[in-house]
């Protein structure tokens, strides 16, 4: 029904400043597409653009094949659920649900039978007839999802629709978000700032930063091969560890050097910077990516002393300090350690990142 | 100590505050309708009569039966004797001048809701260039005192035509309360999520169905109090009208009633029944948006 296509779409507002910098991106036909980054990223521009709130400045913006730049929001056939859910204060929740039809002239009985199946799936129809201002965050959530759902609309587009809700009810509509998707059969478009929020949801994530698109791909090509070290931080809980150093020729192979630390890297990543022995360098360890239990080889281990202990109920985190720098690491919560212990970790080097120092572009992939 | 008396003695204190500040403001009100009902000899009795010992409706009925008399410096001591026989010689103009103040309250409310409000919204939800300076510029112009806008407003009027005609009120008039009901107005749509703007223009509607549909019924508070301050603004108007208008056929409220203490003689009694006609109409319209007022006049201080 709607593939979007931005062709070098850009947003310079009148002050000068620059939202969104030649953006190209072909959301494909019922994709569950999440836009993420920090705020000020140009994400919500990049939505807001989808749907008719802000002016392209630059490029063009196509529904299929049709240029939609200066096609109003009433004329395109988009709804959208936004953060703070934007319920109208002064309608019920049937004429808020309604509302959509009502302007788009359905007739009475055809806008009655959606709001009242739309009210049943998502299980409102006993607050149809409350003020928004009687509503749980959590209901107010679901209103706003009804009035987007009964449209039936070209494309889904959401803001940051859950940042609102606690943490525990976050969690349950994501599952229903994404049952929500496969059911309505149509494009999603999803912006926000919570990583965990776009890795579960997503189809594909395009990752922002400063109005322009750091890396575009699968949850996990973003979260295994990300393209540089914001998109490397971005992802991750705790985030990945950056650790400078440099690389040094070592026998056959290359390792990563920085003080006592030296770790060896693997075939893969040594072929992509074997002529470049000696540059600067960071490295990325995924906290999840050392292990306690096997011995440890020379050349994939970390020495480093306990700095600090946080459990956090499955598993534990553990600030480890390395030449000088604190590490986070997770491990199972059955070993026992004490701040000031001295440690050592096998690394998983299979799994290491490694980066160009001065462009924090990547050198693996 | 201090807990007995934040029990007892602050809310005694705030009460008897609460009624000198009453006394102050209400007794001069309770004294003009007072005295409309007592004839001239009792208004002037000294102590003055609070509550009339013998009433009378004379003066309101002199008040609306002195259209059929012709009142000249002959017959006015003839006049009604409940007025002191003294009936100002411009009397029988003041229920035409009523009508007047009406019409031109009327008119310039309509107009200028029908100006302001999508006027304010573009200033509060539309972004572009000069966007805040165009409010407080607006709002500047209210700070050049009227007196000093009456030539050129007398110039600018005099050369449409528009002398002792009530358009020249109701043109002049906007230009006065236009600015602060824009500035009123864009406050409380500011207050007013972005959101919900966005979320009813994506729902199917235009900008000017936005703030028909959505924004409109949300800011009744405010449109209330930008009507009650324009109808308030026109009905008392004073300068203006005594310089466009010089007849009967355009001359408001204001102007008559304060032709009677300009008459050869006066009559007290009567020009406080006038006052009490001129309060019926903002105290109607009091009442009946009693509701709105207070949370209209606070509006965009606390988010709605």
């Amino acid at each position: 029904m709607a593939r979007i296509r931005f062709a070098g779409v850009g947003k310079q507002y009148p002050n000068g400043f620059v939202a969104l910098d030649r953006l190209d991106l072909d959301i494909r036909d019922r994709e569950f597409l999440v836009l993420l980054g920090p705020s000020g990223c140009g994400k919500s521009t990049t939505l807001n653009m989808i749907a008719g709130l802000e002016d392209v400045t630059e490029g063009n913006l196509y529904f299929d094949d049709a240029v939609m730049n200066a096609v109003p929001p009433h004329r395109r056939d988009v709804a959208m659920v936004f953060q703070s859910y934007a319920l109208y204060p002064h309608k019920s929740v049937y004429e808020n649900i309604a509302f959509g039809l009502r302007m788009r002239k359905h007739a009475p009985s055809e806008i009655d039978r959606r709001v009242r199946d739309a009210a049943r799936k998502l299980e409102i129809e006993p607050l149809l007839e409350r003020r928004p201002n009687q509503l749980s965050g959590g209901q107010r959530q679901r209103v706003a999802l009804g009035r987007a759902m009964v449209r039936q609309p070209a494309a889904f587009l959401m803001d940051e629709p859950l940042s609102n809700l606690d943490a525990a009810l976050r969690i349950s509509m994501r599952a229903e978000l994404k049952q929500l998707h496969q059911t309505m059969q149509t494009t999603f478009v999803y912006v926000t700032h919570d990583q965990a929020e776009a890795l579960t949801l997503a189809d594909r994530i395009v990752v922002m930063r400063e109005g322009v698109v750091q890396q575009t791909g699968l949850p996990d090509e973003i979260y295994e091969q990300p393209r540089n070290m914001f998109v490397a931080s971005f992802l991750g809980n705790p985030p990945i560890n950056f650790l400078e150093g440099k690389v040094r020729p070592d026998g056959d192979g290359v390792c990563f050097e920085r003080g006592a630390l030296s770790l060896v890297l693997p075939p893969h990543i040594a072929r992509k910077v074997g002529s470049d022995a000696g540059r600067d360098v960071v490295l990325g360890i995924r906290p999840e990516d050392v292990d306690e239990h096997s011995v440890p080889r020379d050349g994939e281990v970390l020495h480093g002393r306990i700095a600090s202990v946080l459990p956090v109920g499955s598993d534990q985190f553990l600030g480890v300090e390395v030449d000088g720098k604190q590490l986070f690491f997770r491990v199972g919560k059955e070993l026992h350690h004490r701040e000031g212990e001295n440690v050592a970790l096998s690394v998983n080097v299979n799994r290491l990142h490694l980066f160009d120092k001065a462009s924090g572009k990547t050198l693996v992939w | 100590m201090s807990v007995a008396f934040a029990r007892v003695g602050r809310p005694a204190l705030l009460f008897v505050a609460s009624v000198l500040f009453l006394g102050y403001v209400l007794a001069p009100i309770a004294w003009m309708v007072s005295s409309s009902f007592q004839p001239e000899s009792e208004i002037t009795s000294v102590p003055p009569h609070w509550i009339p010992h013998a009433p009378t409706a004379e003066n309101f009925r002199a008040i609306f039966t002195t259209g059929e008399q012709a009142v000249t410096y002959e017959t006015r001591r003839q006049g009604d004797p409940a007025t002191g026989h003294f009936i100002p010689s411009t009397a029988k103009n003041l229920l035409p001048s009523m009508g007047n103040s009406l019409i031109v309250a009327l008119a310039v409310v309509v107009l200028n809701l029908i100006v302001s409000v999508p006027a304010a919204y573009a200033m509060a939800k539309i972004r572009f260039i000069g966007r805040s300076t165009s409010v407080y510029f607006m709002l500047t112009t209210r700070v050049i005192p009227d007196i000093a806008l009456v030539v050129p407003f007398f110039l600018f009027i005099h050369k449409l035509g528009l002398l002792d005609n009530l358009w020249s009120l109701i043109i002049t008039y906007l230009a006065i309360t236009v600015p602060f009901s824009v500035f009123i107005l864009v406050g409380y749509f500011e207050s007013l999520p972005d959101e919900l703007d966005k979320a009813a223009r994506v729902d199917g509607c235009s900008r000017l169905q936005a703030l028909l549909r959505v924004f409109l019924p949300l800011a009744l508070p405010s449109l209330v109090a930008v009507t009650l301050f324009t109808f308030l603004t026109c009905w008392n108007e004073f300068l203006l009208a005594l310089m466009f208008t010089q007849t009967p056929a355009s001359q408001t409220m204001p102007i008559v009633v304060a032709s009677f203490a300009s008459d050869f003689t006066i009559s007290f009694s009567f020009i406080n029944a006038a006052g009490v006609l001129a309060v019926v109409p903002p105290v109607i319209l009091a009442i009946m948006f009693e509701r709105y007022i207070v949370s209209g006049l606070t509006a965009g201080a606390v988010k709605g």
